[in-house]
């Protein structure tokens, strides 16, 4: 992978515990600036507590026991919360799925916005608004002057997603982190928002950890994905190799989940038989093995580790090498 | 249900004519009138047995609304609504009752269409004692073959909602919709809550449901992959009209209205080549509000190929050559 050769970002055997259960278990990838890194997976999967833990943000029941985020040369996991604070919005940021439910509907977005600012850099609140009213020009706001005294109701969802990236993005940190940000919209407004997350990463070099179950926006905006499964990495990859030649069981039958342009209308979609294991029936091997078409003895005992597989390519599977009877399964 | 159904004579199971839904206007809070929104604003739409109609668009387009006034939830201001042959505008109470027999609706998240205090046999069963159709060892055997065409156990009948995962309550929702073996299913974005993998499977159950028993769908969607996997048609609405409308092959091989371009060249592809190959056509700017559409052509605002009279005059839906009907001056 690319990012290897100058992370900015590296989570490194990063575990997470809720009540016994590893929900993140033995989680690393990098990521190198302007780069998007894209964290796939189902509901449950851990991908938002892993982003939660990049930013310190992990809710009270769950505890990282073992591994270390690092930002260049400081590990964020060990930081106090107080010395979060001053990174968080400054060095990292974060948007969300719902952006109305991430901004206060009480306060005019200007005032959000430049708020971000203040508390990072001591400038006055004049001097804040100009800021934020260059930002909101950035992220195509138009009539951005009008738009500052506006609460969060007289906007559209793709507007206060617009606002809430403006927010993130207001101090310059070098890692957003976007947890599903376009879940929530409409397909034409999920295009504008992409295209803007594409300019911002090529003109200010951010990096992003893009949390998503969506392949077609893993498609258009990652360079990298490492695809989750029950907690931990099934498959890690730069995005072409992942699509043309997926090396985990789990990501093909995935993708071969997705309908195709050139699939023939009302014929059976592959799927994935059973559902996501909850973190009581982990199992001691692959967590995937209930649901896995090549599934041995072997997968329901041993965990397997992640196999190099060449040019940044990997893959938690005992049997890589029967790859071609899945997409027999999957055709 | 003392008189017995009327049939369509034309053999369709839903004719709409000419249906408007608007909101507000009059009579509002201290007796001042608002503005009114013109949800829908005059469609005609035929579904015949057996077919299954996709009705794609964005939030706002009026897509719920109609949906609504199919099954008699919203009374249009105008129109007629034909559910195999029978009116529903204008229906008594009674008449309405035995109308809805016909035609079934479920909904996008199950989780909120289930009562979690009721079991799911009790929850599949309840159609069947109000209509009086089964009671005591029928009904149950009703409910048990209900359960497993959808893919669930018999014995499943005696638990809770909570005891199921998202997939396996959509399933249920789908059995109690089927249980008064209605004509016509409106779904509403039924899969769009659902994980990837699961996605497929409730595809897959609701192609083999259709096939067995004939049911026809209107399937509310903003997902054009689903919707190109699943259906026959496919119409475009766009602030309360139908902008386009053509037979599944001719509507992908050969998008015609600028706004149907728009949406399908937003959705992102599940391939990293095809997506970043893919000729760009994003729309600016957002869904102007149904309380205030556009004069002439309602997309003008938005639309690359606007010109005077788009703004002047609304073009009707006309038919081309290849069977598509589309509303627009230049395409």
């Amino acid at each position: 992978m690319d990012a290897a050769a100058n992370p900015l970002l590296s989570v490194d055997r990063l575990t997470i515990d809720i009540g016994g259960a590893n929900v993140v278990d033995d989680i690393s990838f990098t990521v190198a600036p302007g780069k998007v890194m894209a964290l796939v997976g189902e509901s449950g999967c851990g991908k938002s507590l892993t982003s939660y833990a990049m930013l310190g943000l992990l809710p009270p029941a769950a505890t990282r026991t073992a591994g270390r985020i690092m930002l260049e040369n400081t590990d964020l996991a060990a930081l106090s919360e107080r010395q979060f604070r001053k990174a968080r919005g400054k060095d990292m940021s974060i948007i969300f799925q719902e952006p109305s439910a991430s901004l206060d509907p009480l306060t005019t977005v200007g005032s959000q916005i430049a708020e971000a600012y203040r508390v990072h850099h001591g400038v006055s609140k004049a001097d804040a608004y100009e800021k934020a009213r260059q930002m909101l020009v950035d992220v195509g706001i138009p009539d951005p002057t009008r738009r500052l005294d506006q609460y969060p109701f007289e906007l559209s969802g793709g507007m206060c997603q617009r606002i809430m990236i403006s927010i993130a993005l207001i101090c310059g940190p070098r890692v957003l982190v976007a947890d599903e940000p376009t879940t929530a919209l409409d397909v034409t407004i999920q295009a504008q928002i992409l295209d803007l997350m594409k300019k911002l990463v090529a003109d200010r070099g951010t990096a992003i950890v893009l949390i998503t179950h969506d392949m077609g926006v893993v498609a258009d905006i990652a360079d990298d994905v490492a695809v989750m499964y029950a907690g931990r990495i099934a498959e890690i990859a730069p995005v072409h190799d992942l699509f043309r030649q997926p090396k985990h069981p789990y990501t093909a039958l995935l993708l071969a989940s997705v309908p195709k342009l050139d699939d023939a209308p009302k014929t059976d979609l592959a799927t994935i038989e059973g559902t996501v294991p909850t973190p009581n029936e982990f199992g001691v091997g692959c967590r995937f093995t209930e649901r896995c078409p090549l599934a041995t003895e072997k997968c329901r005992t041993e965990q397997p580790p992640l196999f190099d597989c060449g040019a940044g390519h990997r893959s938690a599977c005992w049997h890589i090498d029967r790859m071609a009877e899945i997409r027999e399964v999957a055709a | 249900m003392s008189e017995p159904m009327k049939s369509s004579k034309t053999g369709h199971v839903l004719e709409i004519r000419d249906v408007a839904v608007h909101f507000g206007g009059r009579g509002g809070l201290l007796g001042k009138s608002g503005p009114v929104v013109k949800a829908v604003n005059g469609v005609d739409l035929d579904i015949a047995r057996g077919e299954t109609v996709a009705l794609v668009g964005e939030s706002g387009c009026g897509k719920s609304t109609l949906s609504n006034a199919i099954v008699g939830l919203q009374a249009p201001i105008s129109g007629s609504v034909r559910i195999s042959g029978d009116e529903v505008v204008g229906a008594s109470r009674r008449e309405l009752n035995d109308i809805r027999r016909k035609v079934q609706m479920i909904f996008q998240d199950p989780a909120l269409s289930l009562d979690p205090r009721s079991t799911v046999g009790a929850t599949i069963g309840e159609p069947l004692i109000v209509r009086g159709v089964a009671k005591g060892k029928a009904l149950k055997e009703r409910v048990a073959t209900l359960l497993q065409q959808v893919g669930l156990r018999p014995e499943h009948a005696d638990r809770y909602p909570h005891q199921f995962s998202g997939g396996q309550r959509q399933r249920v929702v789908i059995a109690r919709a089927l249980a008064l073996e209605p004509d016509l299913l409106i779904c509403d974005e039924p899969v769009s809550a659902l994980d990837v993998s699961v996605r497929a499977q409730i595809l897959n159950l609701l192609v083999a449901l259709q096939k067995r028993t004939g049911v026809s769908y209107l399937f509310v969607s903003h997902d054009l992959g689903v919707v190109r996997h699943i259906c026959d048609r496919v119409v475009v609405m766009y602030l309360g009209r139908f902008v386009e409308m053509a037979d599944r092959d001719t509507f992908f091989a050969n998008p015609k209205h600028p706004y149907t371009k728009a949406l399908m060249s937003a959705v992102p592809e599940a391939d990293p080549e095809v997506q970043r190959a893919k000729q760009r056509f994003i729309l600016s700017g957002e869904l102007p509000s149904p309380s205030n559409i556009p004069s002439g052509c309602a997309f003008h605002t938005r639309c690359p190929l606007a010109t005077e009279i788009c703004s002047r005059e609304r073009p009707e839906l006309t038919p081309r050559a290849d069977g598509a009907r589309v509303a627009c001056h230049h395409a």
